[in-house]
Parts: C-alpha cells; sequence; structure tokens
C-alpha cells in the first residue's frame, strides 16, 4: 500500500515548522486512507519522539557520517528511504534543506513537485495544492497529475494534530555514503555555518517589520516599539519624519527616498501615511495600522488597524503577544 | 570558467493590485496594460555571474525560455555584455510547470558546449516555486545548491555562500554545478550604459524552436503538466481596513494582537 | 603714442585670438540665426543691462562705471578724430556740453561707481563675490586711470588758460587747486609727463583686458548675442545617438563652443549662486563654481592644445569630480530649476551644463543615486517614475466617467493627466477637480488612461537623455496617430517638454497647461466662477511654468476670481520664484533634513501669513505639502492646486461630489 510520508531533514529544529509539518501529513494520509510514514533524518530526539507520537511509522535514516546535512547525500538517502516506501505524497517543511531538495526529490522518484503549498486538499482524485503567486495578488490551485507528488509546505501555517496515544515503531535504516560510488556526493560540501542574530537581517529582506512614525512624538517610544518587534521577531522601521527628527538611524527608513521593503507583515504605528512612505511598502502583504485618526491615509491601504493612541496599545499588544506565543509553544 | 544564466521574463510583479486581473480562459495573470520584465532573481543570477566573470576569464551565456517577447531579456543581457544569447521560442505552453521549462532548458544546454557553472533565479515573482533550478540540475545530472548569493573562483571550483535560515553557508562546490540565486546587497543588479543598450541590439542572438534543440512541444506540454493550475483567483480586495472591534480597549487590542499572531505564526 | 598703439592691440589681440582658439575646441552649435532679434538682446541685456539691477547696488555702480568709460571712450575717439585726422568736430555747443561738461560730469560717475565697488569689495561683503587680487587690481587701475585723466585735464586748462574751463567744472577745480601750487611751466611739463603716463595705463589695460575678467566687455555682448533665444531659462539640446561619440560631457572639449564662450563670459558676479535654491539651504552646489571650475580646465585644455598643436587635447580633462564644484553629489543636487540662467547678466547656461555631465554619469558611466534609478527604472518599465505606487493610472477618474479619447467625437483637447497627478494620492483630488471643471464647461475632452505615458521629463534632467529620447518617440507617435490637435495638462513639466521640447522631436500639437486652458474657459464665458473664498491665498509658481516658461500671470488672474481679498506674495515670485525643490528628477532623492529646498519654501509660503498656497503643479503640491508637515505638525496651511480652488467657486456643485479617496 502507497505511504504518505513526511520528512524531517537534517540540521531543523524542533518548532512551529515540524508539528505543522507532521500535522498535515497525518490529515492528508487520513483523508487518502493511507498509512503516514515519518522520514527522519534528524539527530534530534525530540523529533524523533515527536514523530513517533505523530505518525504510523517511523524511518529513522542514519549515515555512517554524523548527521550533518550536506545536499547531494541528504538527497540520496531520501530518495532511497523514500523509494522504498511506495510513495504517493512526500511533504516537506518550509526550511532552507526542504526547499531545495523537494524538486529534487520529486524528479528522482519518478513524480511531481509543488512548493509554498498553504492547504491541501486530498480527497479527490488528485492531489491539489493551494498557493499563493503572482506576489501575493492571487490564488492558485494546482493539481498534480503525475505521483508522487512532493511537496514543501509553509509549514508554520499548519495546524498540529494531537499525539497518539501509542508511539509508532522506530526503524533505523544505515546508508553508507563514502563509497557509494556516486561522485556528486563530494561535489558540495558545506564547510561553514554562519549563525547570524536577527539583528543583520537588513529591512528589504525581513519577514515582519514594525514602524513608528511622527505620531510618536521622539525617540523613547521606539524602545517600546523595539521590544514589540522582538517578541515577534520583526526588524524596526521608521517614516521619514521619525528619521528626520533624528529619532531613530536614517538607516530604518522606509519609503520612496528611503528602503522598500517586501515583509509579510509590516505593522505602522503612528504613521500617518504620506504617499512617499506607502510607496515603499507597496510590496507587504499585509498591513496593519495604529493610528490616533481614523482618518489617515495609512488605514486606506492596510488590512486591519487599529484606532487608539499608541500610548495606550503598545505594552498590552506587546505583553499579550508574548502571551500568545508562551500559549502556542507549550 | 563557461557560465550560463537562465533568465525568465514575467509580468511585471509591481502592477498596482487594482490593475491586476486574470485571464480564466488561460489561468494566468491579464497583462493588460503592464509590462514583461526581468525577473528580478535572475537579475541578481546574472548580476552574480558577470561579477564571476570580472574576477576570472571566461564566458556567459544568457539563456531564456519564453514567447517572442522575451527577446527583451536576453537583449538587456546582452547589454550587460554577456557573450551569447539564445532563445528558446515557446509556443504557448503554460508558463507553470517548472518541469517543461527545466526540460527546454537542459535540451538546450545540451546543445551547447560544456558549462562550469548554471545560475537561475530563486523563484520567479509570477508563479514563484522555486522549482526549476532543481529540476534541471536533475536532468543535467549535476549537483545543485539553492539560495546562493556570492560565488568566488577556488582552486578546482568554486566557493559559495547561500542563505539559510539562520544565517548563512558557504560550501566549496566542484564544477560543474547548478545554482540557484537569491538577492542581497552583494549582487544588486547593474545597470547597463547606454551605449551598450544601443549596441545590444545589434548583437547576435540566437531562436531556437523546439524542434531545434530536439524536442517537440507535446512532449514539453506534457513534462509541463506534470503540474497543472486547475483554478486561479484574484481576491477582491477591499480598499477598506478592517478596524478592529470590541466594546473595550482590552477587547481591541486582543483582537488585533490575534491577527498580528496569527500572521507571524506562519512566517 | 602710435607705436605703442602697436604692441598693446598686438597683446589684446592675442589674448582675444587666445580665447577664440579655445572656444573652437568645443562642438558645433547653431547661435547666428535671427541676427535682429539677437540684435536688440545685446540691446536690451547688454547695453542697459537689464539683468544687473536685480542686485540694485551692483546695478547702480556698474551702470555708474559701463557708462562713464562709454562716454570717456567716446570723447577719447572724438579727441582722436579732431587731432588725428583733422576733422573738426569738436566745436560750438557740442564741444560745450558734451565734450566738455559732460564728459567731465561722467568721470566721475563713473568714479564715484568705482567706490562703490570698492565699498562693497573691501566692506559690505557679500558672500555671492568672488574676492581675488585681480578684482582688487583692475579696481585701482580704473581709479588711477580717471585721476589721472582729470589731472591732464586740469593741467591743460592750467597751462592753456581755457577760456572754456568752466564747462569742465572738475578739471577747473583741479586747474586752479594746481595754479595755487606751481606755475605754468611746470604744470605743461607735468602735463606732457601725466599724459605719456596715462596713455600707457589705459593701453596696459587694455592688453591687460583679455586676460582677465574684463574679457567681459569683449565676450558678454558675444554671449548674449549668441544666446538661446528659444529659451532664454536656459533649454537641453537632444543627442543624436547615431552619431555622438560621448553621451554627455565628461571633458571640457565635448561642450558646445557656445558652452565654453559662456565660461569665458562669468564676471563671477555670482548672481547664480545667490539664486540658486540649493546653495541658498546650505548645498554643496554653487553654479557660479561650476563655471569658474570648468573656466580653469578649458585654460588647461587650451594650454594642453598648444603643446600638442592638435585640435583634440588628449582627454586628459576630466571634469566630473576634479573639484569639489563639480563633484557628483554636487550636481546632484541640481533642480534644473533654471534660476541660475535667469539670474546670469550675461547669459550663461549653468544648469543645462549640470545636466550635460549628468547626462555622462547616467549614460557613459551608469553612476547615479540608487533612488534616482528606481525612478528610471520604473519610467523605462512602467512608463512612470513613481516606483511603489499603489495607484492606477484610471483611480483618480472614478466615477467621473471620463472616455478614451479616441470614443470622443470632435474632440476639443486631450487631458494629458501625467504620473504626478495620476499615481500621487495627494494629487487626485486636483485632478479630479480639473476633470470636473472641464466636464462643467462642456469641455469635448477625453484621456488616454491606462495608455498614458511618462513624457520622460525626469528622464531628461536626470541625464538619461537616451530614455527620454525613448519615451518622446513614442509618445509623439502615440499622440499623432490619435490625431491630437491641443493638449492640456495640469504638470508644468509635461508641458514644458511637450510645448518646448517635444517640437524637436517632430511633435505638432499645441500645449497648454491648465491654468491657461482653465482661463480661457473663464474668458469665453464657458465657465462661471460664482464663489468667493475667504482664503488667504499665496501663490508659488512652479519653475516650469513661471520661469521656464513665462507663465505668471494667468493663474494669479485665476486665483483673484475666487478670492474677495489681494494675493499674498512672497518675495520670490514670478520669474523669480524659488523652486519646490522637486524639479530635475530631485523629488526622487532623499535630502538631509537639514537641508530641504521644499522646506524653505514652505517657510516662505507660510511667512506670508496665508493660509493656503495655491500651486499650479504635482510636484510642487507634494514638495509643499511634505514641507509644510515638516515644519509643524497639523499646520493649517492647506496646500491647493489652482483647478481645486476653481472647482471650490462653483455655486452648485453637484451635492453627489465624493468623497476623494
Amino acid at each position: 500500500m502507497p505511504n504518505v510520508i513526511s520528512c524531517l531533514l537534517p540540521g531543523v529544529d524542533f518548532d512551529r515548522a515540524v508539528e505543522g509539518l507532521l500535522g498535515e501529513a497525518d490529515r492528508v494520509a487520513k483523508q487518502l486512507g493511507l498509512r503516514h510514514v515519518a522520514v527522519t533524518c534528524s539527530s534530534s530526539d525530540v523529533i524523533q519522539q515527536y514523530a513517533a507520537s505523530h505518525s504510523d511509522r517511523v524511518v529513522s535514516v542514519q549515515s555512517h557520517d554524523d548527521l550533518d546535512y550536506q545536499p547531494e547525500s541528504c538527497l540520496a538517502m531520501l530518495d532511497a528511504a523514500c523509494a522504498a516506501l511506495e510513495p504517493r505524497v512526500v511533504l516537506l517543511g518550509q526550511d532552507t534543506y526542504s526547499q531545495e531538495l523537494a524538486p529534487r526529490l520529486g524528479y528522482r522518484l519518478g513524480g511531481s513537485s509543488i512548493g509554498d503549498a498553504q492547504q491541501i486538499d486530498a480527497d479527490g482524485d488528485r492531489i491539489r495544492v493551494h498557493r499563493s503567486v503572482y506576489g501575493g495578488k492571487a490564488t492558485a490551485v494546482v493539481q498534480a497529475n503525475v505521483e508522487p507528488v512532493v511537496i514543501w509546505l509553509r509549514a508554520r501555517a499548519f495546524s498540529p494534530e494531537p499525539e497518539r496515544p501509542n508511539a509508532a515503531p522506530v526503524e533505523t535504516e544505515h546508508f553508507d555514503l563514502d563509497g557509494s560510488g556516486n561522485a556528486n556526493f563530494q561535489a558540495t560540501q558545506i564547510v561553514q555555518r554562519q549563525h547570524e542574530s536577527a539583528a543583520g537581517v537588513r529591512l528589504e529582506d525581513a519577514q515582519a517589520i514594525v514602524s513608528g512614525g511622527r505620531g510618536l512624538g521622539g525617540p523613547e517610544p521606539f524602545d517600546e516599539l523595539r521590544k514589540l518587534a522582538a517578541v515577534i521577531g520583526a526588524e524596526l522601521g521608521a517614516s521619514r519624519a521619525a528619521c528626520d527628527s533624528g529619532w531613530v538611524a536614517p538607516g530604518l527608513q522606509v519609503g520612496q527616498t528611503g528602503k522598500k521593503v517586501a515583509p509579510e507583515l509590516y505593522l505602522a504605528v503612528g504613521i500617518s501615511g504620506a504617499s512617499q512612505h506607502l510607496m515603499g511598502i507597496a510590496d507587504a502583504k499585509v498591513v496593519a495600522a495604529i493610528n490616533t485618526d481614523a482618518e489617515a491615509p495609512i488605514f486606506r491601504h492596510c488590512q486591519f488597524g487599529l484606532v487608539d493612541d499608541y500610548r495606550n496599545v503598545i505594552g498590552p499588544l506587546t505583553e499579550r503577544l508574548v502571551d500568545l506565543k508562551s500559549t502556542s509553544n507549550e | 570558467m563557461n557560465l550560463l544564466v537562465c533568465l525568465k521574463q514575467i509580468l511585471d510583479p509591481e502592477v498596482p493590485i487594482r490593475d491586476f486581473r486574470i485571464d480564466a480562459e488561460k489561468l494566468e495573470a491579464e497583462q493588460g496594460s503592464a509590462n514583461l520584465v526581468t525577473n528580478i532573481f535572475c537579475e541578481n543570477a546574472l548580476e552574480t555571474a558577470l561579477q564571476l566573470r570580472d574576477r576570472c576569464d571566461g564566458e556567459i551565456t544568457a539563456l531564456c525560455f519564453g514567447p517572442e517577447p522575451a527577446e527583451e531579456v536576453l537583449r538587456k543581457a546582452l547589454a550587460l555584455k554577456v557573450d551569447h544569447a539564445y532563445l528558446v521560442e515557446n509556443p504557448g505552453i503554460s508558463q507553470y510547470g517548472s518541469s517543461g521549462a527545466a526540460m527546454v532548458l537542459a535540451a538546450a544546454i545540451e546543445k551547447l558546449p560544456e558549462f562550469d557553472l548554471i545560475v537561475l533565479g530563486r523563484e520567479a515573482g509570477d508563479w514563484g516555486e522555486g522549482q526549476t533550478a532543481g529540476l534541471l540540475a536533475e536532468r543535467l545530472g549535476m549537483p545543485s545548491v539553492s539560495f546562493v548569493d556570492q560565488i568566488e573562483p577556488i582552486e578546482g571550483g568554486v566557493r559559495l555562500r547561500r542563505q539559510t535560515d539562520f544565517g548563512s553557508e558557504q560550501l566549496t562546490a566542484q564544477l560543474p554545478i547548478v545554482a540557484s540565486i537569491t538577492n542581497s546587497d552583494t549582487n544588486l543588479p547593474r545597470i547597463p550604459k547606454t551605449r551598450d543598450i544601443m549596441l545590444a541590439h545589434r548583437k547576435p542572438l540566437t531562436t531556437w524552436s523546439l524542434e531545434e534543440i530536439g524536442l517537440d512541444e507535446q512532449s514539453v506540454r506534457a513534462a509541463a503538466s506534470a503540474t497543472e493550475v486547475i483554478s486561479l483567483n484574484a481576491p477582491e480586495k477591499t480598499a477598506a481596513c478592517e478596524f478592529v472591534a470590541g466594546d473595550s480597549s482590552d477587547e481591541r487590542i486582543n483582537d488585533f494582537a490575534e491577527r498580528v499572531f496569527k500572521i507571524i505564526e506562519s512566517l | 603714442m602710435y607705436l605703442l598703439l602697436i604692441p598693446t592691440v598686438a597683446v589684446f589681440g592675442y589674448g582675444i585670438f587666445r580665447r577664440l582658439r579655445q572656444w573652437r575646441i568645443g562642438r558645433p552649435v547653431s547661435r547666428f540665426d535671427r541676427p535682429v532679434q539677437r540684435m536688440i538682446r545685446v540691446l536690451r541685456l547688454g547695453l542697459l543691462q537689464t539683468t544687473i539691477w536685480r542686485d540694485p547696488i551692483a546695478g547702480i555702480w556698474h551702470a555708474m562705471l559701463f557708462w562713464g568709460f562709454v562716454t570717456l571712450t567716446v570723447a577719447t575717439t572724438i579727441v582722436l578724430i579732431h587731432h588725428d585726422f583733422n576733422i573738426r568736430i569738436m566745436q560750438g555747443r557740442f564741444y560745450l556740453y558734451f565734450q566738455s561738461l559732460f564728459v567731465d560730469i561722467l568721470g566721475v560717475v563713473a568714479m564715484i561707481g568705482i567706490t562703490i565697488a570698492g565699498i562693497r569689495r573691501w566692506c559690505t561683503r557679500p558672500i555671492r563675490l568672488v574676492y581675488s587680487d585681480e578684482a582688487t587690481w583692475i579696481l585701482i587701475l580704473l581709479l588711477v586711470i580717471l585721476a589721472s585723466g582729470y589731472l591732464l585735464e586740469g593741467w591743460r586748462i592750467a597751462a592753456t588758460d581755457d577760456p572754456w574751463a568752466a564747462w569742465s567744472p572738475v578739471g577747473n577745480g583741479v586747474a586752479v587747486a594746481s595754479l595755487a601750487v606751481l606755475d605754468r611751466e611746470s604744470l605743461r611739463v607735468a602735463h606732457v609727463i601725466t599724459w605719456w603716463g596715462h596713455m600707457a595705463l589705459v593701453f596696459g589695460l587694455i592688453a591687460w583686458a583679455p586676460y582677465t575678467k574684463l574679457l567681459h566687455i569683449v565676450t558678454a555682448p558675444l554671449n548674449i548675442l549668441t544666446s538661446n533665444l528659444d529659451a532664454p531659462a536656459g533649454s537641453l539640446e537632444p543627442i543624436d545617438f547615431e552619431t555622438a561619440e560621448t553621451f554627455g560631457v565628461s571633458s571640457i572639449e565635448q561642450f558646445t563652443w557656445k558652452g565654453l564662450l559662456d565660461l569665458d563670459s562669468c564676471t563671477e558676479c555670482g548672481q547664480c549662486t545667490a539664486m540658486c535654491p540649493a546653495n541658498a539651504i546650505g548645498k554643496q552646489l554653487s553654479p557660479r563654481d561650476i563655471i569658474l571650475s570648468l573656466q580653469q580646465h578649458l585654460s588647461a585644455a587650451s594650454r594642453q592644445t598648444e603643446k600638442v598643436n592638435g585640435d583634440q587635447p588628449d582627454g586628459s580633462f576630466s571634469v566630473i569630480g576634479s573639484s569639489s564644484s563639480l563633484a557628483p553629489e554636487a550636481l546632484w543636487q541640481c533642480t534644473t530649476c533654471a534660476a541660475c540662467v535667469h539670474a546670469c547678466p550675461v547669459a550663461i547656461e549653468q544648469y543645462p551644463k549640470i545636466v550635460d555631465m549628468r547626462r555622462y554619469l547616467a549614460m557613459e558611466q551608469a553612476d547615479l543615486p540608487d533612488t534616482l534609478q528606481d525612478a528610471l527604472t520604473s519610467m523605462e518599465q512602467r512608463g512612470h517614475p513613481f516606483r511603489g505606487t499603489q495607484l492606477s493610472r484610471m483611480d483618480w477618474a472614478d466615477k467621473l466617467g471620463i472616455p478614451h479619447i479616441k470614443d470622443v467625437d470632435n474632440a476639443e483637447v486631450l487631458l494629458w493627466v501625467g504620473c504626478g497627478g495620476a499615481l500621487v494620492e495627494r494629487n487626485l483630488r486636483s485632478t479630479r477637480a480639473l476633470a470636473k471643471l472641464l466636464q462643467r464647461a462642456g469641455v469635448r475632452f477625453g484621456i488616454l488612461g491606462r495608455e498614458e505615458s511618462c513624457t520622460g521629463d525626469p528622464a531628461r534632467r536626470i541625464g538619461n537623455e537616451f530614455l527620454f529620447d525613448t519615451l518622446a518617440r513614442q509618445n509623439i507617435e502615440q499622440l499623432h496617430s490619435l490625431g491630437i490637435k491641443t493638449v492640456v495638462t495640469p504638470c508644468p513639466h509635461c508641458f514644458n517638454t511637450f510645448a518646448n521640447e517635444y517640437p524637436e522631436f517632430g511633435a505638432q500639437w499645441e500645449t497648454l497647461h491648465h491654468t491657461t486652458y482653465l482661463a480661457k474657459l473663464i474668458g469665453e464665458n464657458r465657465l462661471q466662477l460664482d464663489l468667493q473664498s475667504a482664503r488667504q491665498i499665496t501663490m508659488h509658481d512652479p519653475c516650469y511654468l513661471g520661469r521656464h516658461n513665462g507663465i505668471t500671470e494667468e493663474p494669479r488672474d485665476l486665483l483673484r476670481h475666487t478670492i474677495d481679498s489681494d494675493l499674498l506674495e512672497m518675495k520670490l515670485n514670478g520669474p523669480e520664484s524659488f523652486c519646490c525643490g522637486g524639479g530635475g528628477g530631485m523629488s526622487f532623492i532623499d535630502e538631509p533634513s537639514d537641508q530641504r529646498v521644499n522646506v524653505e519654501r514652505a517657510q516662505q509660503a507660510v511667512a506670508t501669513g496665508a493660509d493656503t498656497v495655491a500651486v499650479g503643479c504635482p510636484f510642487c503640491a507634494t514638495m509643499l505639502e511634505d514641507g509644510i508637515g515638516s515644519l509643524a505638525h497639523d499646520s493649517p496651511v492647506e496646500v491647493k492646486d489652482i483647478a481645486e480652488l476653481l472647482w471650490e467657486a462653483i455655486d452648485d456643485q453637484p451635492t453627489t461630489s465624493e468623497t476623494n479617496t
């Protein structure tokens, strides 16, 4: 019987994405009436245990090397492991490595591949994937006409499934990567990993931005914004007025004559929304605003807003977000 | 070093949302009055290749699979002084379907002299799946690395820097290799000089049909339809902002926080 | 004496010849057509020196000096003719009134002029001047020449006991005073010696002049004679991309010969820099220093040419970045507002040279500020410079039912909205107001809607002439294919490019700025204004309307219809207007917060006490609104396009008049 496979790659920490990936694989398997096999290439015990309690079977892939991600060898291991499992659907997460390998794995398995899935329909004859296209301006439903289909998910957007009462059996498979004869194994080698703090992210690349404007009235409130930003993993930005006033560094300026940003979330606090500022955030997926003036132009360009003085909002909002985060991590 | 950069022409991603329309027949965006442009990550890929050529001898070939207007993308590449340009004309096969594109690119590459390094943009601004580089590597039997933003020559190959979830990685690679390129402050696309833009229109540019690279439309269609768009919708975006409601300030802040959190959670 | 004349003429002639040869290294340009018009211009600007009078003190002393020396030169020539050619013209009343009295007085006038100039140079020291030793020596020399002239006259009178001495009051004074000290014979000797001294000084000055700023006595009239008749505020020259060797200017010989003549015409008066808005707010840009710096390059280039004995210098005279005034940063501060050209007494075209150098940076080096490149890329790809705008070209026309021009039978005008009026949120309401006024007047008009593109004005002024050229040809083809005869546009930049620049590319339609057209509609009674508001209005003249095109009164007449009080004028208004800071692509550049042209202009506007700043340009509107916003949060002063103010003055506006979003 074919299987639905979830793949957990080396070097990935246990987080929401792992939960979402296993949860969705479980649901897809259920819809298709198939079994969910988790293929783990991870040395993380937490991940191994979580996989065992959220799947029908775990295949733990081990090599003689320690489980360090290297593109070519990892792909070969996944290919071998999945091919042996008669896959119909193979799901991967949204980490760099999964994105890198998904299409190649699909090709090697003789199937197809789809990237960046936001929803999977597995209740018809064919697997269908909903995904955002044209820079978020449209949504497409994509059908896999050739199976197996390898899909990487925006895993954090998928909800986890409850833990199963009985842990699945864990089988360990060993792969010999040294003398396997595949010359490509050594063709690329990751020789150095550099962990950068979030502070290193450029505004242009930031996934989320909290931005302050003239309405903040001075440099001090930006400290509060920084706290808020830290809680949600966002970068700090500012309007030209705020930069001009010297409240924050000029490099933080967002707008036509400053940085042009494209985050998933742009949270504008005390920014009225001058044309030139709006031109800098045209590519933001979701704009949210907090402003005292309900008539401020920024509200004509945002998805949701809160009409209130930032002074009443930022503190409680930050606390509330801390709460939400801790509950979701439990 | 012999370099190949694959370029894609897409609908201008900056088309204002109110001008964005969908062609319900073709299941793709209508061009309308918007322009076609070079995909931005392809421009980063080209820039990365140009920088590499600046550092070591070699030639750059630009290759594009697209309809006739896509010639413009290659002309721009010629203006930035790539050495050769090839257009494989798309007879109307859906732009979706990276496997079709990978098949065509691979067939064209087989016809050309061997390349040491093949670079592509990490994803395109239209369908944005980021599959082509990996699929192309498989078809060519080459190793591949994604999200690369810097390449420098080293003894026996190249050293690549790529962006990861946690920061960056350095890789050493033997050649040949396929790399998908992402943007960084080190590969901002350069601007062509006017004279080069003018000269670009006189430079040779080879156009191939699918047949000329040993393929036929049917087989490419078949490959491309491994995955197929079956519906495409542009949600009617209301210009109006949704003000969070609630009787008390706390309620409103809670609502607001939950909306923010939902987005953050999905990142 | 005539022997002395030979070396004088030779040295003078060589000086002039050297300059002539110097200018010849420039590229050709045709500047000798329409001789009558050109002569009239020389008379007005050269003889009456109307421009210098902007600074009344400079106007006065220069006129005194100028007319004094003109008179003395005429008188000297008459003496020459009388004595040496033996043509008896110094006779009777002419002798008494002109040759004696008038000349005597004008000499004093000239000396007073020199004194005023001296006081300015040594006491009040306005910053716009260049303080060189050369200027000092010239003034001293002129004064000595005049003084020795009076000594000569006085001693001649004393020696000859001239019966008409009273007609030369100053000379007579000198004579009386001298006789009190010396006897007649000594004076006769002194007269002869002084005569030779005087002549030596005069000849010396003549010989020296071409090597100093006095050269302008020759070059200024020549420069005015060959100046740009079609665009007194200066214009930009198209490039023939098929034949041009270099796009733009990086070395001195790439200017036209007229451009080089400009450099040698400079009197260092500094009017250009004094009027430059960028300089006024403390930026590096100084048009005067650019001209003087280029002048040094010209001299260096011509010395080099002499050495290599050929026409082509070896290209080692790259001017961009060679001095702080020619640094790229300075060149990227120019708004092309033309205040410099307008201010120049000798018709030098300063900002077109800046654009020439920008062309080199933009096209040959592809090296320009990022945000400007963004604007250019956007123009190229999307036909508008506003990268990141969330508006589409038709948003402003929502629910107004304005047809495409091709669907309008017997269309009177095409309304060319312009990117600024369609794609910047603040301006949508101005554009709506204009369209509603046209509808109200029953004008048969249409638009191009999504097919409208950028005229290329910012590209041209940023220096990407190639992009401008492309856009211009596309637009001309489009408008001609639609059979457009008349275009009305609310953007002075579009207006200026269409009216003054497109004809060089073959455009054949007439273009009107919306204020001109609205004035016409009111004049024809097609549009009645009913209401007068209590607004206190000051009018900001857009550079490309006022200075570049001389349209300053029509907008004001329109405004007077809408208010019951007088307009409050800023000190710098009309053709002297101070730029909003948005021209020349500068609205796409982030200026340092303490050096913003728009803030300075906003200050000038607010200082009038007006509650409304009227503008006729979408760029001015956004720049000034931004400027006022940075002066004071929640400032009550509004920026309104004239069309908005006129629409307010319509009595029975449809009540459905939607809110503008």
